[in-house]
């Protein structure tokens, strides 16, 4: 296999500086580099660490990428577009029935193709675009070749293993390939048309298109051509009229028509004799162009060479050599006729990946096409779609590799790393990871957590996936990337929905915290419409019930309904939920309930009151209290503190005094 | 097809040692022997110049970004025996925590797995690697003597068990266990494993260099069941270590290749399928396991005289 061991690529990157100073490299998401010249240690190592080096010019560093054929603006529409082509095959094949399925995968092979050559469209267009540098230019124009090669692969793969006619006879399919992809006598021929007045001028071209014509087996065409030969209105001895009359007898084999193979042969057979028939009469001696396409209908081989320069190559050379004389050939029997043809054109000389890939179409060896494929064209997109199409098609016997993927699975991570560089393609990456079975999870995890969450818009998109794949872990942390990147823009309200989405209780209990500061602070809530709307998610933490119920407390109280809104305070109080800092916050929102006209706080109530003043000022004496926290208050502050504890007390004993006369007069 | 797609000019005023992208490859931090590191911005080809921070008082090895559910966090670490920890608060870069405890060089940090926590190794020339840990706001420090003469470089084990691929990930409910890897003057690597708050060798050292182990790297998961370190060293050779699942604790090296100089540098890709070589031969390549097995070269990235375009200066708009 060594001859077909991919090239290693080389690349130069320049960097200036003493020879000393090796290349180093760091990696980026995909086939990404980092790279940049420097080694130190190696001046540690020689004693001088910490000598200093005086630089000509800044060290830079190089962000170098590879494989980013599917990067350019015309690539980019294929990689769409072949994605869309490769989910809906996913989905296919998996409901479709054995009957339906065969037409179903020539279809999306044929819209492959399609998407293929509108790329080759635009890449044509774009490397004779004045617009662009002449090295985009270039690069447009090989990319161009390329993929002109790689759909005229996937026809011939697609007429031999998806396809798969009825006894194999293929001669028909190869023509149409051939007719499809070679299309130089089009060309000859309308160029002639074009430059004739109302008589065409019978030059080089002229015949070059003829033969072209028959040596594709596009008799029609030729018949056409000659038509509008001059001599054809004389024809004197009638050699135009036998030649068309000959090539409109041609028998041809349609896979579909009715007639056996047997009686095929014999009208084939008789014609041929007719052709030969012609030649030994001599009809066509002052003709020679005409006696040439005689000899060629009449299968003789040695004209054939003498068209050589017209046939183009091997590939041509074959299907023209069956169709006059082995027109029936079965799909088996391909690869001796193209062997033969290869050595016309190749000699000894050496093979190129694209005869190699061709050859190993006509041999019906799979895996060779794959091999010689990836290891040559540099294209992973070909190899990683032809596969998976393959694959569907029951045609790529699942090899297992040594630690057990198929060998389609391996083209497609290779195919998704190619995209993963460019930011803009992560969901179609996300979606052939899906579809590989053994080893696509641990790439898209790794993958996931690496695309950069530039919007919230994006941020959601891509938790939808994590959750659509109950990749928890990725979710969790995106939520949390998400909810400290808005915590340190002081967005709390988003930094909450970012924190609930992922049931992070610390976190939550952090930010509820910060809530509660702020109102210590200000007097009043940002968020309310989260807040009010926390529903059960407000369990997730104590804090954030606390704050929850806290939030609701202050609506009760707005909206009047005191005796409520004073036992929700007292619960809070008791319940143990608040930090310990704000609890005389919450004994101060007693204050205005105990200043009401009517008695919403009961004797009962009001001794639960007092109790939890006392447990305050309990704390108020603590170690903990007068190391940690009383150093942080102003004097003012605890001024204050003191002023409020005494309102309070004031106003508890008063309502206790209250309650206990309206209880008794009640009783 | 390589292609250089931008170049950025570090504005240092002596060599790089090290140039890492963040979490999402948009802002790059480097560091260098002019004792500074830098912090820029890089969107679409363009880079702006977000931080300089300054601390070290000898050349900066290495640098490293912690994972950003901790915010916008950055080690450092530095000939002059410190590690340096650098945190972002609104907008603005400055010291976190400078840590002191080595005698010696800092040759290398990594931050742990973000499961474990705000964790980092450092490794150092006195020969020993110490764990930081980040807890209730302040830091930890355990030591770990790994390596007599000096150790060159740490790497965290990946948070997911390998194997992992046989259950389905919901049912994982394992908990994580620390490995760290090392590498050393005594031209060892040693796995070390934290058992009940206690760092100890898991296993017999890792040996089959015959100089200085210079890197190691231990590989992401992606789903085999086992595990995988690559190591480089003086003696011009890399090595996979590769631990299977079933053979319990047995490390079989395996010889990638056999440079023509020193080998500085191993790194893993991403999802872990592609491995970066650089060294004394002037050269970063590329190496990748193939259908049947083998590691193969991918790619050669060599290094250029300076002479052809493009020119580094081209689009580099560093701020002032």
């Amino acid at each position: 296999m060594a001859a077909h061991r991919r090239e290693v690529p080389e690349f130069s990157v320049s960097c200036p500086g003493s020879s000393e100073w090796y290349l180093s490299s760091r990696w980026g998401q995909g086939l990404k580099l980092s790279v940049f010249a420097g080694n130190g240690k190696r001046r540690y190592l020689d004693g001088h660490a910490d000598t200093p080096v005086v630089l000509a010019d800044h060290p830079a560093i190089h962000d170098i990428r590879w494989q980013t054929d599917m990067h350019h603006a015309a690539t980019r529409k294929l990689a769409a577009q072949s994605h869309e082509i490769f989910t809906s095959l996913q989905k296919h094949t998996s409901d479709s029935t054995e009957g339906t399925r065969k037409p179903q995968l020539v279809k999306f092979s044929r819209r492959y193709r399609v998407a293929m050559m509108e790329c080759i469209e635009d890449l044509r267009k774009a490397a004779s675009d004045s617009l662009v540098d002449e090295a985009t230019q270039e690069e447009c124009d090989s990319m161009c070749q390329l993929f002109q090669q790689l759909e005229l692969i996937w026809n011939l793969c697609e007429i031999l293993f998806i396809e798969t006619l009825p006894g194999g006879v293929v001669l028909q399919h190869l023509l149409d390939w051939v007719k499809l992809h070679f299309t130089e006598a089009d060309s000859l021929a309308a160029k002639v048309i074009e430059a004739s007045d109302d008589e065409i001028q019978v030059n080089e071209e002229y015949w070059s298109a003829v033969y072209i014509y028959v040596l594709q087996g596009r008799l029609p065409e030729a018949r056409h051509l000659l038509s509008l030969h001059p001599d054809k209105q004389k024809d004197v001895h009638g050699a135009y009229g036998k030649i068309d009359e000959l090539m409109r007898r041609m028998p041809v084999f349609g896979a579909f028509s009715r007639q056996t193979l047997a009686e095929f042969d014999l009208k084939w057979r008789n014609w041929q004799e007719l052709c030969q028939q012609l030649l030994k009469e001599g009809v066509f001696v002052s003709y020679q162009r005409l006696e040439n396409i005689c000899r060629i209908l009449a299968g003789q081989q040695d004209v054939l060479e003498q068209f050589q320069h017209l046939v183009g190559d091997w590939y041509q050379l074959m299907v023209t050599k069956l169709l006059y004389t082995n027109p029936m050939v079965k799909t088996m029997d391909l690869q001796y006729h193209a062997k033969s043809c290869m050595d016309v054109f190749r000699g000894s000389s050496r093979l190129l990946a694209l005869d190699q890939i061709l050859f190993a179409a006509l041999e019906f060896d799979i895996t060779q096409i794959i091999k010689i494929s990836s290891a040559t064209l540099s294209n992973w997109w070909f190899v990683a779609h032809m596969a998976d199409l393959l694959h569907h098609a029951g045609q790529l016997e699942s090899q297992q590799l040594d630690y057990g993927a198929t060998m389609r699975e391996f083209l497609l991570l290779e195919y998704a790393s190619t995209l993963m560089a460019e930011e803009s393609m992560w969901q179609i990456v996300i979606e052939y990871l899906d579809h590989c079975p053994v080893f696509g999870r641990h790439h898209l995890e790794l993958f996931v957590e690496k695309i950069p969450l530039k919007s919230e818009r994006k941020a959601y998109k891509l938790l939808k996936v994590c959750e659509e794949r109950n990749m928890d872990d990725q979710a969790q942390s995106l939520c949390k990337v998400m909810g400290m990147k808005a915590l340190q823009e002081e967005r709390l309200g988003t930094a909450l929905t970012w924190c609930l989405k992922s049931q992070d209780a610390s976190f939550a209990s952090f930010l509820a915290e910060k809530f509660l500061t702020e109102y210590s602070l200000k007097g009043n809530f940002s968020n309310l419409d989260l807040i009010d709307n926390l529903g059960s998610s407000m369990l997730v933490s104590d804090r954030l019930t606390f704050l929850a119920k806290y939030r609701d407390f202050h609506r009760l109280y707005e909206q009047g309904e005191f005796s409520e809104a004073a036992s929700l305070l007292l619960s809070l109080l008791e319940a143990n939920l608040a930090p310990k800092q704000f609890l005389l916050i919450l004994l101060t929102d007693a204050l205005p309930l105990l200043e009401l006209d009517t008695i919403v706080f009961s004797s009962k109530q009001t001794s639960q009151l007092l109790m939890c003043k006392e447990a305050l000022l309990k704390w108020y004496k603590s170690e903990e209290y007068t190391r940690e926290i009383l150093p942080k208050k102003s004097k003012g502050h605890i001024e204050l503190e003191k002023e409020k504890l005494e309102l309070l007390q004031l106003g508890l004993s008063r309502n206790l005094s209250r309650a206990l006369l309206e209880e008794s007069v009640r009783n | 097809m390589v292609s250089i797609i931008n170049s950025i000019d570090t504005a240092h005023e002596d060599m790089i040692h090290d140039a890492q992208m963040d979490f999402y490859g948009i802002r790059l931090a480097t560091c260098s022997s002019d004792r500074s590191v830098k912090l820029f911005d890089v969107n679409n080809g363009q880079h702006t110049q977000v931080a300089d921070l300054r601390g070290h008082e000898g050349p900066v090895w290495q640098v490293a970004w912690a994972h950003p559910v901790y915010g916008n966090i950055l080690a450092s670490c530095s000939y002059d025996t410190k590690v340096i920890i650098w945190k972002e608060t609104n907008g603005v870069w400055e010291k976190h925590y400078e840590y002191t405890g080595h005698e010696s060089s800092v040759n290398s940090v990594e931050w742990a797995p973000h499961e474990f926590g705000l964790v980092l190794a450092a490794a150092s020339s006195d020969g020993s690697v110490s764990i930081l840990t980040h807890k209730e706001g302040t830091w930890e420090a355990q030591k770990i003597n790994a390596h007599n003469i000096g150790c060159n470089a740490v790497s965290w084990a990946p948070a997911v068990q390998p194997g992992s691929l046989l259950e389905p990930p919901s049912t994982q409910t394992q908990t994580h266990v620390k490995r760290i890897v090392t590498g050393g003057c005594d031209n060892l690597a040693k796995v070390w494993k934290e058992e009940n708050g206690e760092w100890q060798q898991e296993c017999a050292p890792l040996e089959a260099h015959s100089d200085w182990v210079r890197d190691v790297a231990w590989a992401p998961s992606i789903g085999l069941p086992q595990s995988m370190i690559a190591t480089c060293s003086q003696d011009n050779r890399v090595i996979i270590w590769i631990n299977d699942e079933s053979t319990g604790n047995q490390w079989t090296p395996k010889i990638l290749n056999t440079f023509s100089d020193v080998v500085w540098n191993v790194s893993w890709s991403i999802t872990g399928n592609i491995l970066a070589v650089s060294g004394g031969d002037n050269k970063v390549s590329l190496w990748k396991e193939s259908l049947e097995g083998q590691w193969v070269c991918v790619s050669n990235v060599n290094k250029g005289d300076g002479q052809n375009p493009p020119h580094p200066t081209t689009d580099a708009q560093p701020e002032q």
